[in-house]
């Protein structure tokens, strides 16, 4: 039945979002995960990519949750010199990770994820609509 | 002749159906909605031909009366926003709001065919009589 691939398509779409979610949480966890020495690197951010795939089975366009790939951005760094990490000039390297972008992500994530609750729960009235016809 | 195949029932089949499969591309345009290159895709309008246009006595059209009156093409709307699409840096063009908007159309117009169906069930249901 369509309807059942309609609300497979947009249960891809909760999984990925579910899963973006954990790769957001684990940046956030992470904010302040400094390297154990000096001269090793500390926590890298990590981005959530999605891609398009065909679901031979469900024969529609199906989200999936692709690489997750690091930010190859510069890491942030604080003058801390009784740190275990610090460096001979007494810099901490600290994760390149902005909570402000954190939490722009996740509210973009929980925007779309309620997007795909909603198509479920149209579907499901338009199916209720249809089984509705034998009571008539 | 199966009553599945008047044609006022199959043509409301025809619709439910268009409905169904357009619910099927919405929602694929809403779980994509954050894929890179993603361009949403959507059905063209049904249209049941000729033959459904006689059937219905033609399209209603506004009447001017006076010549003072705008005249409209053949009582046609307002043209909708047919600009092309908001694309994303990432290349990708899914309007979340206007998907929820479509979706949201799309469930009114399936239950608009499903009760003009039962509808018309209960004529048949009539002209048979009671019990």
């Amino acid at each position: 039945m369509d309807f059942m691939k309609s609300m497979a398509v947009a249960a891809s779409g909760l999984r990925t979002q579910a899963g973006r979610m954990r790769v957001i949480a684990e940046n956030i966890a992470n904010a302040d995960s400094t390297a154990k020495s000096a001269g090793t690197d500390p926590y890298r951010r990590k981005i959530a990519t999605f891609r398009s795939e065909i679901d031979r089975a469900l024969d529609a366009n199906v989200v999936g949750l692709g690489k997750v790939r690091t930010d190859p951005a510069d890491f942030r760094s604080k003058y801390e010199p009784g740190h275990p990490a610090a460096d001979a000039n007494g810099y901490v390297k600290y994760p390149n990770v902005n909570s402000l972008v954190e939490m722009t992500d996740m509210r973009e994530a929980q925007r779309s994820y309620e997007a795909n609750l909603n198509v479920i729960g149209a579907t499901r009235r338009m199916i209720q609509r249809t089984l509705d016809l034998l009571k008539a | 002749m199966p009553i599945s195949d008047l044609p006022i029932l199959s043509m409301l089949r025809t619709r439910m159906q268009w409905h169904q499969e357009r619910q099927r591309l919405l929602a694929e345009n809403v779980a994509n909605a954050d894929t890179a290159s993603f361009r949403p895709r959507d059905l063209t309008p049904l249209h049941f031909g000729p033959a459904a246009a006689a059937q219905a006595g033609g399209p209603v059209t506004l009447a001017t009366t006076q010549p003072t009156h705008i005249a409209t093409a053949n009582g046609s709307q307002f043209a909708d926003r047919r600009g092309g699409y908001d694309v994303r840096p990432t290349g990708n063009a899914v309007n979340l709001e206007d998907e929820m908007l479509k979706v949201a159309a799309n469930q009114m117009d399936f239950q608009a065919a499903t009760s003009l169906y039962s509808r018309s069930m209960g004529l048949f249901r009539t002209a048979l009589g009671k019990r």
